[in-house]
């Protein structure tokens, strides 16, 4: 057995699952409380990675910034999470707050029409030309050289961007554990009529609820951009798709269940690509989907909706 | 009964729309009309201007439209460029655009596609409305093999291509063995599949893998590659992929070469010590050059690489044919078809002459491989 190429998969596996893992809770977030498939969610991500190669270039590129590296990476974060959140917010207001009390289907559809909106949008602003964050011009290439302990090599961008990704996904589940709004948004997401009757301002979580879905997409948008480099309008597309199959995966509407279902889910890719082949490693991923929902339909982590008849 | 009528009103309505549309198509349906006049003849120009390979099909156009209003001005015509952008060397889109340039009874020829799945999609609406098509770029093996008989290119075929950067590998890399990934499209199955039988025979191990044109993470893959690989062969369309693949390389530690076939020929593409074939050789300091360059550069900038020039040459080749179908001052798609078959431009900023054969390829192509040294490439095969 080649443990360095095992451990190589792994690595690679968690690289990619963090990032589907926060695309999900997005996913996760937004249906629990709203029972609501957010189709735009994968654009969202696509404008964050826009947004964080905007703030690259605005501080002189990868080759020579203006302002110390580490400052400029967290600037690329905070102001896509920032810009994604406003955008989640506005498309909570205006493309599905209108149709909350309309059959399911009409913000299925609605999801659908912001989703294209978005990623048209994108296209006529920014060209379909591949943007690159160019992260191996930093530090002169420095970030991707590996680090090695045993059989595992890993480079300093996988370690920011894994720690990143967890550091996120911690502050959530303390957020939504430990805090009155937290405490709230389960209430919500419980039992919708009987939380508002509690007091409980719905409007306010659900908006908050796309807040945080779409600051966590914004950051992941950026670890793409800073792991793989590359960024185009039509990037939300997969990473949407993948993220809508480890939250499905995980569970809809659990918020561990979308980073254990992230997690398999970039496991399953990495290491079918390594062990299978590449060409059927997609067919693979979502075979894993089809099959826990013949298994297991509510998810890894999920839970049974019981209602009472 | 309100429920019905609305559904028939509805079946009316696109009924109505597509007699309308039909009619429309069929009154612009594609003509090779015989005897044509030849004033302000447009010719058609079809490339990837947006999308992941612009730099291919934006850098195709500058030269394209160069080559076009320097032949005007020194012959006296008066050509103009009608382009159509296939976005990502879409074959759906350059079947559409064949279709769009065929129903325009004014085009004779045009230049593009510029890859071989486009020709391939392209090549039978052209050869249905008789139009003579040239590529710069579109190396496939079997495009001149007699299926497009409209087709011809200015460029060598992949089975030159592929057979030499074998040999480059045996002979000069000495690999013993060699790891090879398509990226699934047909150009580069196409290579692949033929480097890989020569590497084969000659004794060295290939390992063989396969990727989509259009994946973002190449990591596993990487790790695949084996510490006693000696080359890496990416025979790609999009040179981003392969400069993201090199810096996986890095990331894990494997420092065996990459040799990129034509498609990794780009600014895109700018890993040191690491190899491309291509078509077209820089053609900097080739005779007669000079002021071309300089001319193009002062309109144009000076970020292009091996895809415009060909095209300049191969614009060339269509408007020759064109201008001696003119002489009676008017022309069709068969007279130009018949004089291209003719073109002799012993002469051309390639560094080699243009003559086509009975398949449309040009007898006197080749590949040149360089080495990419920082900022500059070596020719050295």
């Amino acid at each position: 057995m080649d443990w360095e190429f095992f451990v190589q998969q792994i690595v690679n596996g968690v690289t990619l699952g963090s990032v589907y893992a926060l695309v999900a809770l997005g996913y996760s977030l937004v249906y629990g409380i709203l029972k609501l498939l957010n189709f735009a969610h994968g654009d969202v991500y696509m404008i964050g990675a826009f947004i964080g190669y905007g703030v690259l270039i605005l501080f002189g590129g990868s080759v020579d910034p203006v302002i110390p590296i580490p400052l400029l990476i967290l600037l690329m974060f905070l102001t896509a999470m920032i810009g994604c959140a406003v955008l989640g917010a506005t498309i909570e207001r205006f493309a599905y707050r209108p149709l909350r009390n309309a059959p399911r289907i009409a913000p299925l559809i609605s999801a659908l029409g912001v989703s294209f909106f978005l990623q048209n949008s994108a296209l006529l602003l920014f060209s379909p030309n591949f943007r690159s964050y160019d992260t191996f011009s930093l530090y002169d290439g420095r970030l991707f050289l590996p680090l090695t302990a045993g059989p595992l090599h890993i480079s300093p961008i996988r370690i920011l961007v894994i720690s990143s990704a967890l550091g996120l996904m911690v502050a959530l589940t303390l957020f939504v554990g430990r805090t009155q709004l937290g405490r709230a948004m389960r209430a919500t997401a419980y039992d919708r009529e009987a939380a508002a009757m509690m007091g409980i301002n719905v409007d306010r979580v659900i908006v908050i609820a796309f807040l945080i879905g779409s600051a966590l997409a914004g950051a992941a948008g950026v670890m793409i951009g800073l792991v793989f480099q590359r960024v185009f309008h039509t990037m939300g597309f997969v990473a949407g798709l993948k993220g809508f199959a480890a939250a499905v995966v995980g569970g809809i509407g659990s918020i561990p269940g979308a980073m254990v279902g992230g997690l398999v889910i970039g496991l399953a890719e990495s290491f079918s690509i390594a062990y299978v082949s590449s060409t059927y490693s997609d067919l693979i991923v979502f075979g894993i989907l089809i099959t826990v929902m013949l298994v297991r339909p509510t998810g890894l982590l999920g839970k049974a909706d019981i209602k009472k008849v | 009964m309100k429920k019905r009528s609305g559904i028939a009103t509805a079946l009316a309505l696109v009924a109505v729309v597509a007699v309308v549309a039909a009619l429309a198509g069929g009154r612009a349906a594609p003509a090779s009309a015989a005897g044509v006049p030849c004033d302000g003849l447009p010719v058609g120009f079809m490339a990837p201007i947006t999308g992941f390979v612009a730099f291919i099909g934006g850098e195709q156009l500058h030269w394209a439209q160069y080559s076009l209003d320097k032949f005007n001005k020194e012959n006296g015509t008066s050509f103009t460029l009608s382009q159509f952008d296939t976005q990502d060397l879409n074959p759906a889109l350059a079947q559409l655009g064949a279709t769009k340039l065929s129903a325009d009874k004014k085009v004779f020829g045009v230049v593009g596609p510029a890859g071989s799945q486009e020709v391939r999609a392209s090549g039978p609406v052209f050869r249905k409305s008789g139009m003579a098509f040239l590529s710069g770029s579109a190396t496939n093996a079997d495009l001149t093999g007699g299926k497009y008989p409209t087709f011809f290119r200015v460029v060598g075929s992949d089975n030159q291509q592929a057979t030499g950067d074998a040999l480059f590998m045996i002979k000069k890399l000495k690999a013993k063995k060699v790891f090879i990934v398509d990226d699934q499209e047909a150009y580069s199955t196409g290579i692949a599949d033929k480097a890989g039988n020569v590497l084969r025979s000659a004794g060295v191990t290939v390992q063989r893998e396969s990727v989509s044109q259009k994946a973002t993470d190449f990591s596993s893959l990487v790790s695949k590659i084996s510490s006693d690989t000696d080359v890496v062969f990416l025979p790609w369309q999009v040179a981003a992929s392969a400069q993201l693949f090199y810096q996986q390389m890095v990331e894990q530690g494997k420092k065996m070469p990459i040799f990129g076939s034509d498609g990794l020929d780009s600014g895109d593409f700018t890993a040191p010590g690491h190899y491309v074939s291509t078509f077209a050789r820089d053609i900097h300091g080739l005779p007669g050059t000079a002021a071309v360059i300089k001319e193009y550069e002062d309109r144009y900038g000076t970020k292009w690489g091996s895809f415009g020039p060909p095209v300049y040459v191969s614009m060339q080749a269509l408007l020759t044919a064109m201008k001696v179908s003119c002489k009676d001052k008017k022309s069709s798609r068969a007279e130009v078809i018949g004089n291209l078959r003719k073109v002799n431009l012993p002469n051309t900023i390639l560094g080699l002459p243009v003559q086509f054969d009975g398949k449309g390829q040009n007898k006197f192509a080749k590949f040149y491989i360089y080495k990419i040294t920082g900022d500059k490439k070596a020719l050295v095969g």
